[in-house]
């Protein structure tokens, strides 16, 4: 019995010192910052009472959780799409799909929220093409609204919903699909029946990561949305460091944090369910 | 020799280091050549001006124009090595380096009203106007705790492919859709943007202090649907431009005469009723270089001909007023501080400005994220 608590009491001694680090790093300003969420500019609840009561507020909020759902339902589908190619197609496309989600990762997110700008532009690629080929007449707006955002964010996002995907798509046995097929399912059937179930763990995680991702952009919706798309992340930039209001950007980092805690529960406790399921 | 002799030579020479008077190298070297450089590092000489001085503006082409035109020679001269850090002096940036306890910055190129709140706040400290010359900015550009380092304004482009020559220039003009149409583009940050509402709603420009933010706002809303977007950065200001993704915009004039050069002049502007206004120097209390040097850089780029190489790498007018004399004849047009141009435009309040900046801005944000 003694030996096995000194063994623990050493285990606990090697691994003490992360938990004191991100203590130290990450849980002191955490608490500064809650801090200023209840003290500035005065003592009390009134920062969130605003947090929940204000329209402009809610608003904002609002736009916030419509464009990352939107943008991460299409980022996992697209994600799911070439998670597939990655795993299951030959040698060639694996290397395509390879190119398409390495490169774009590593170019600079502000390169890349220029690019669509030119892309999407008025006299840009996307409504030239669709010009010369008579399906617009004039140029269709593309850009500085929510449609934008939503592509930049997808754009950005679909590396990190391939990673969980494909790794997920790897650890299946693959005579399961096989099979399927030997007993007379369809391709879109072994497809919905076999595949998806079985890679369900990964789209989970691939649409939180994605999602919690996607709340804290910042750049992408501020240079695509033509500065009337804010959302939470430039929100709080914005009453940190040009109106001043410490207190409510306190307030909202606290709600925003408190939110992906929320999230973070529930990936896992449902990677849980999931494993009594199997 | 006598052995009080060197001690009061060290006492000399720590003393004129303090004082920011002779340069660290130098200071090193004849500490050397006393032979008492351990017992110099040991008695704590604050190398204050040997320290690295750091001038906070606001990014991009400014950060190698800062370079060129004043920090290079500075610390050529001075032995204070010059950092130019382009992260932006924001209000709340400044306020959050005081909070920290330990500002890592020194000099900052700042809005008058930050300069101004901060300083009444007590996180900026007063300039020292023995070190710092009054008389080298025009009347009304030096403060307490600032003092103009720089004029630039916000003017109207426009696309000539869409109106010719005749732009417009009037706020009623650029509020008039009929006869000016298409896209818009106003500043994201504000300034100015108020004013130009009020001026297109018949308010007279002597009349435009306190600003009628409401009215203001009301008068916004009516050109919202033809606003293409608010840009936050010069850059983006530039590229809506020359994309044609907006015919008409309120952006600064450094940007607009970078914009008539690449465009061949397809983009054009003017200064007529353009809000000129300074960029002021301030210098955090506390700062890590030390008052001196912070005092002493600023002195430094008073100097009419460092003003008149800024102006020709970004366009920003000299504060200097003796600069203007300096500038060749045919890049004075651009001057937006020259007389001729002055008489055209309208001057920010900076004062109305630090008092009222946040307020105003939060509402404008969220009219214009509506």
């Amino acid at each position: 019995m003694n030996a096995v608590n000194s063994t623990a009491f050493k285990r606990a001694l090697l691994i003490a010192p992360l938990p004191l680090l991100l203590a130290l790093l990450y849980g002191l300003p955490l608490a500064g910052v809650i801090g200023w969420s209840v003290t500035l500019p005065t003592p009390g609840l009134e920062q969130y009472r605003q947090v929940v009561t204000d329209p402009s507020i809610r608003d904002m909020l609002l736009r916030t959780l419509r464009l990352c759902l939107s943008s991460t339902v299409l980022a996992v589908a697209i994600g799911y799409l070439l998670s597939y190619c990655w795993v299951f197609a030959s040698r060639p496309w694996q290397r395509v799909v390879e190119i398409a989600v390495f490169v774009p990762m590593w170019i600079s997110v502000l390169v890349r929220a220029f690019g669509w700008l030119i892309a999407l532009g008025n006299e840009g690629i996307l409504n030239t093409l669709l010009m010369s080929v008579g399906l617009i007449h004039g140029p269709v707006q593309m850009t500085r609204n929510e449609f934008a955002v939503v592509v930049g964010m997808v754009h950005f996002m679909v590396p990190y919903a391939v990673f969980p995907l494909s790794s997920s798509m790897r650890q299946i046995d693959r005579r399961t699909l096989l099979a399927a097929r030997g007993l007379g399912a369809g391709g879109l059937r072994t497809f919905w029946a076999v595949l998806v179930p079985q890679t369900l763990p990964g789209l989970l995680g691939a649409f939180l990561i994605v999602f919690v991702f996607c709340l804290g952009f910042f750049i992408t919706p501020a240079i695509l949305g033509g500065g009337q798309t804010t959302m939470i992340a430039e929100y709080v930039y914005l009453q940190m460091f040009q109106t001043n209001n410490w207190g409510l950007g306190a307030a909202l980092s606290v709600v925003l944090l408190a939110f992906i805690g929320l999230m973070a529960a529930l990936l896992m406790w449902a990677s849980r369910v999931n494993k009594l399921v199997r | 020799m006598d052995k009080h002799h060197p001690s009061d030579c060290i006492e000399i020479l720590m003393d004129r280091a303090r004082e920011g008077k002779i340069s660290r190298r130098r200071f090193v070297k004849a500490m050397g050549m006393l032979a008492v450089l351990p017992a110099a590092m040991r008695a704590g000489v604050g190398f204050a001006q040997g320290k690295q001085l750091v001038v906070v503006n606001w990014g991009g082409d400014a950060i190698d124009a800062y370079r060129k035109s004043w920090a290079d020679e500075f610390s050529r001269s001075s032995g204070i090595p010059v950092k130019i850090d382009g992260s932006g002096p924001t209000d709340g940036a400044i306020r959050a380096q005081a909070a920290s306890g330990r500002p890592s910055w020194d000099v900052v190129d700042a809005e008058p009203y930050t300069a101004l709140s901060l300083g009444r706040a007590g996180i900026c400290q007063p300039l020292d106007y023995t070190v710092i010359e009054r008389n080298k900015v025009a009347p009304g550009f030096a403060h307490d705790y600032g003092i103009a380092s720089y004029l630039f304004s916000y003017v109207m482009a426009w696309d000539s492919r869409k109106y010719g020559a005749k732009g417009p220039r009037t706020w009623a003009d650029f509020w008039n859709v009929q006869a000016f149409p298409g896209k818009r583009t106003l500043f994201k940050w504000m300034n100015g943007m108020l004013e130009a509402a009020l001026l297109a709603d018949g308010i007279a420009p002597s009349a435009l202090y306190p600003l009628d933010v409401p009215r203001a706002l009301r008068k916004l809303d009516e050109l919202k649907p033809h606003i293409l977007a608010y840009w936050g950065s010069g850059a983006e200001s530039q590229q809506l431009m020359v994309n044609g993704d907006v015919s008409v915009g309120a952006i600064w004039n450094t940007r607009a005469g970078l914009l008539e050069q690449d465009s061949d002049g397809r983009i054009q502007w003017g200064y007529d009723n353009a809000f000129v206004t300074p960029s002021y120097w301030a210098v955090l209390k506390n700062n890590p270089a030390g008052a001196q040097p912070a005092m002493r850089f600023i002195a430094y780029a008073q100097d009419p001909k460092t003003q008149v190489e800024l102006f020709k790498l970004t366009g920003n007018s000299p504060a200097n007023p003796a600069a203007r004399a300096l500038i060749p004849a045919d890049l004075r047009a651009r001057d937006c501080g020259s007389p001729e141009n002055l008489a055209k435009q309208i001057r920010l309040n900076g004062d109305w400005y630090a008092d009222h900046y946040a307020a105003a801005l939060e509402q404008y944000l969220r009219r214009l994220a509506k």
